[in-house]
């Protein structure tokens, strides 16, 4: 969303989002917005590329649905696969995490 | 692939259900920005650019779906043929030029794989290898060889496993209601093992049957088929052939040719033919009758160099043992039998090939010019696809893909132009030219050369259309023809021009040479004269029986309405069959080996007037030139000229090598003629000395006829003639002395039209190339010429300042034109005939004709260009 997100970034953050409840594009946005505290700044349209990628890679699965305000509305949910990816990345994204932490973190005495 | 199918269809929904998407998106943020009090047209915006670029979005959305390559490459295709139909004239003329191009191309390769790059048609082929005596007269040159020769050099040789001789034949068939005229071959009893060919039915040769008293034929299937009905009782019957019965041992497979001309074998029969045949001594006893080909196949392991090694030492020491026959013939020339047969046919069609390959180039270069401009045009579009996201890569490949498709249907096209051009090649006078066909290799060529030319005239224009300033583009108004574009197209007329001119210097020369060629005096008037040839079976027309059948055939002749006058001649002139034989003078003897040779020829009287040949001193020969009467002989002038320089020649004697049943004789020069050509292509005059008929009755001479109406129109009255006299004697081979001229110079004149109308074709090209370039720097220019006007220049000025334009790009063309000509030209040096290579007038007339078609195409732009209304030129930016 912003360019300095790192690869997988984004996917990760829309497999989290969908793990909790299956949301519609704006949705996600707004959500993924709202929850970094609007500290990521996106180019919303960004969102949709990667949608189209997990779709390809069935890691979502997408339908046609009636939103409450009555808008057609496409809602994505997370599979099975999905959901086992998602741990994959956020493991080894935590991994990574914890490595850099080390090594940004005071050198103890 | 099936899933990519499915995709193909499943992918327009999902692009679809994108759009959608997207669409839901915005309008869903654009209403809570209004709900958060913006006003809509505000919020609509902010929705966006909080959004993106949309198409991009949804463009990267779509890829993700996308089978990448193929599906970009069919999309890309599918916009060059939309670009095409958006400028058919553009398309027509690019079509046109490569159909051209190619099409031309194609059938030359296609003469070129059947005349040269195929195998011959034999097993293992590469094995087979022609064998030639070296004549050291003169620069050494090939020499075909005798019996005696042969039947050593086949009993001393261990490299082949078999060698063959063979020659060319005539043969009548009787037996049947009509006589027929065969062409046949005398071979080795081993052709077939030889050639590893087995006969399709009964067998072929044996070692015994080539014995004198042999009578053995093999038939050819397409005889057997055509004029037996492909009855297998045939093999064991016999024939009556040249009066004598012969046995058909076999018959040949379909298709089967040897050897490989025009005029197939219909028979073949072995060398007892030979070894019965002959007033003194038959043929195959007469070491000097040098008269036989020979082809033989290597045995396995053993190296062309090796063969040419061992029959090298085998003909020298033969000249040693018989060095009143051969001291001259001391080696050999062994060779692939495909480089013999090929021979002199090959290097015209390099030259032809090289030169439609310049076609090519050219037509490439107006290609590339055309589509230069084109790219010029469309700079705008460029843009705006380079602006709303396209790759600098993907419009070089956007363009590339535009050449291929080009390219691809000019070589559909081109294919079509070569089916209906190979037609006319087919009756090139070379062998095996009959069979050019459009097979794998050829369309592999052709396939080959459209890449080839797409690469050349898209790649420029591609990395142009890739380097197009992109931010000036969409500046409404603004010329985008850049100087660098524009050298780049000047360049590219200056190298048609330098093409243009060495192809057409190249069939000036051709052309040049061909004139000379068919002016050349004959030295005999061929208007009116009609030949044919009557084969006499020896056993029933010997001795007296064949002159008495001839002189009353010639008194049959005499009587015939529309003949004037007749005679007979062996050889023919204008055939190209020449007789050489060697001759003693009586005030200079000298050993056998060291005697002069020359051509000669047997006529009878009245054979000078029949032809028109004058005679210059002495006299013609006549009646009473017989057996009985002093033996004379008549020369032609450039006989008397080489071999009795500055001397009186009538009067003289001497002892040709030609015999009759009685010996060779001292004769006395009665009579000197004119130069008459026996040859159809030589330039040089060439010394012939001539034999009354009846000093000298061999057999069998062709007949001549002189006719005052027109001379085709002789032909049944000719066959009632010979047929009132035998009814079993068929004519053959009946032309005109026209039909020989255009047989014999059949070759160079096809030569001259090819290369000739390939110089027009660059010619057109190289006019519209340049037309193209002066037209579009007018039209860029208008407004610069519309300030010069307003400020004073004439309109002479202006034509004047068109016209140098063109006239430096083609100076410069033509100075490295000239340099290209002469290099070339020098090419041409062995197919031309009493011209030289380096002839500058002609070079500077292929100069006047490529000046005069540059000032053709300069004309119309000059002529726009000087009409330019200043005002209207200044307004219109």
């Amino acid at each position: 969303m912003t360019r300095d997100l790192f690869p997988g970034a984004l996917e990760m953050m829309i497999l989290q989002t969908l793990k909790r409840q299956p949301l519609h594009g704006y949705a996600l946005v707004q959500h993924i917005q709202r929850m970094s505290n609007d500290l990521l700044q996106v180019e919303e349209g960004s969102l949709y590329p990667a949608l189209q990628r997990m779709l390809k890679t069935r890691l979502v699965t997408a339908r046609w649905r009636q939103s409450s305000t009555g808008r057609r509305v496409r809602i994505y949910e997370i599979t099975p696969a999905g959901v086992a990816h998602l741990h994959r990345e956020v493991s080894s994204f935590e991994r990574m995490l914890d490595g850099i932490r080390l090594v940004l973190s005071p050198v103890k005495p | 692939m099936i899933g990519w199918v499915r995709d193909l269809f499943l992918r327009r929904r999902l692009e679809q259900d994108l759009a959608e998407e997207i669409r839901q998106h915005l309008d869903e943020k654009t209403d809570a920005l209004v709900a958060g009090g913006i006003a809509r047209e505000d919020a609509a915006l902010a929705a966006r650019r909080a959004f993106g670029n949309v198409t991009q979005m949804e463009e990267k959305g779509r890829e993700v779906w996308r089978f990448l390559a193929i599906e970009d490459v069919f999309a890309d295709v599918r916009f060059a043929l939309r670009q095409l139909r958006k400028s058919p004239a553009f398309a027509l003329a690019g079509t046109l030029t490569l159909a051209l191009g190619i099409g031309a191309n194609t059938t030359v390769f296609s003469v070129v794989n059947a005349v040269i790059l195929r195998p011959l048609p034999y097993p293992e082929s590469d094995r087979l290898v022609s064998v030639k005596s070296r004549d050291i007269r003169g620069t050494p040159h090939p020499a075909d060889l005798s019996y005696p020769t042969f039947f050593d050099f086949r009993a001393e040789n261990t490299v082949f496993e078999h060698i063959v001789s063979y020659r060319d034949a005539e043969f009548t068939l009787n037996g049947t209601e009509q006589p027929l005229h065969l062409r046949g071959q005398i071979v080795s009893w081993d052709l077939f093992p030889m050639l590893h060919v087995q006969p399709a039915l009964g067998r072929g040769f044996l070692p015994d049957e080539e014995a004198a008293a042999e009578r053995v034929v093999i038939l050819s299937h397409e005889l057997w088929r055509g004029r037996f009905g492909g009855d297998p009782a045939m093999v064991g019957s016999a024939l009556m052939i040249d009066g004598q019965p012969h046995t058909v041992v076999g018959v040949s497979p379909p298709h089967f040719e040897f050897p490989i001309t025009p005029d197939s074998a219909q028979l073949w029969t072995t060398v007892a033919k030979d070894a019965a045949s002959g007033p003194v001594m038959p043929a195959t006893k007469q070491r000097g009758a040098r008269m036989l080909n020979a082809m033989a196949r290597l045995k396995p392991g053993v190296s062309f160099e090796r063969a040419q090694a061992q029959m090298d030492t085998i003909a020298a020491s033969l000249a040693a043992r018989y060095p009143d026959s051969s001291k001259n013939q001391p080696g050999t020339y062994v060779r692939p039998e495909i480089d013999h047969l090929v021979g002199d046919a090959r290097w015209p069609l390099f030259i032809l090939l090289g030169a439609v390959g310049l076609v090519l180039a050219v037509a490439c270069a107006n290609i590339a010019n055309l589509l230069l401009a084109h790219t010029e045009e469309r700079a705008h579009e460029f843009t705006v696809r380079a602006a709303i996201g396209a790759g600098r890569g993907r419009i070089v490949r956007q363009f590339i893909t535009e050449s291929l498709t080009l390219s691809a249907i000019g070589c559909a096209a081109g294919l079509a132009v070569a089916t209906f051009s190979i037609r006319l090649f087919r009756a090139l006078p070379v062998p095996r030219a009959s069979e050019a066909v459009i097979d794998g290799r050829v369309l592999a060529f052709s396939l080959a050369l459209a890449v080839v030319t797409s690469v050349l005239f898209g790649f420029v224009p591609a990395l142009r259309a890739g380097s197009i300033e992109f931010s000036g583009g969409l500046k409404d108004g603004s010329r985008t023809s850049t100087p660098g574009s524009d050298r780049l197209r000047q360049g590219l007329c200056v190298a048609q021009v330098a093409l243009g001119l060495v192809l057409v210097s190249g069939a000036g020369l051709l052309i040049g040479s061909f004139l000379h060629l068919v002016r050349r005096d004959l030295g005999f008037r061929p208007e009116g004269l009609l030949t044919f040839s009557v084969n006499l079976p020896s056993k029933e027309y010997a001795g007296p029986k064949q002159l008495d059948f001839h002189a009353r055939l010639l008194d049959q002749l005499r009587n015939l309405p529309g003949v004037t006058s007749s005679a007979l001649a062996m050889p023919l002139p204008l055939t190209g069959s020449q007789m050489s034989v060697a001759f003693n003078i009586q005030q200079r003897p000298a050993p056998p080996a060291e005697r002069p040779r020359a051509n000669m020829a047997i006529v009878t009287p009245g054979f000078f007037r029949t032809l028109g040949v004058p005679v210059l001193e002495g006299r013609d020969f006549v009646e009473r030139d017989d057996a009985t009467g002093a033996p004379v002989v008549i020369v032609n002038r450039a006989f008397a000229d080489r071999f009795f320089p500055g001397e009186k020649v009538l009067g003289k004697r001497i002892e040709p090598g030609a015999s009759d049943a009685s010996g060779t004789k001292m004769r006395e020069i009665v009579g000197v003629v004119g130069n008459a050509r026996q040859s159809s292509l030589k330039m040089e005059e060439e010394p012939i000395h001539y034999f009354a008929y009846r000093q000298l009755p061999w057999c069998c001479p062709s007949i001549v006829v002189r006719s005052a109406i027109e001379p085709a129109s002789l032909e049944p009255a000719l066959r009632g003639a010979v047929a009132s006299l035998d009814k079993q004697l068929p004519i053959y081979d009946v032309r005109t002395a026209d039909d020989m001229l255009a047989r014999g110079v059949a070759g160079p004149r096809f030569q001259m039209l090819l290369l000739g109308s390939f110089a027009g074709i660059a010619l057109l090209l190289t006019a519209i190339g340049l037309y193209g370039v002066l037209a579009s720097s007018v039209v860029t220019r208008t407004r610069e010429m519309g300030v010069r006007m307003a400020l004073g220049a004439t309109r002479q000025h202006v034509l004047a300042i068109v016209l140098k334009r063109a006239m430096l790009l083609l100076l410069v063309g033509i100075s490295i034109g000239v340099v290209g000509a002469f290099a070339g030209n020098q090419l041409l040096s062995t197919m031309l005939y009493g011209v030289a290579p380096h002839n500058p007038m002609l070079v500077a007339a292929a100069c006047v004709v490529l000046t005069i078609t540059a000032a053709a195409a300069a004309y119309l732009p000059a002529r726009r260009a000087a009409s330019i209304d200043p005002i209207r030129a200044l307004r219109a930016e």
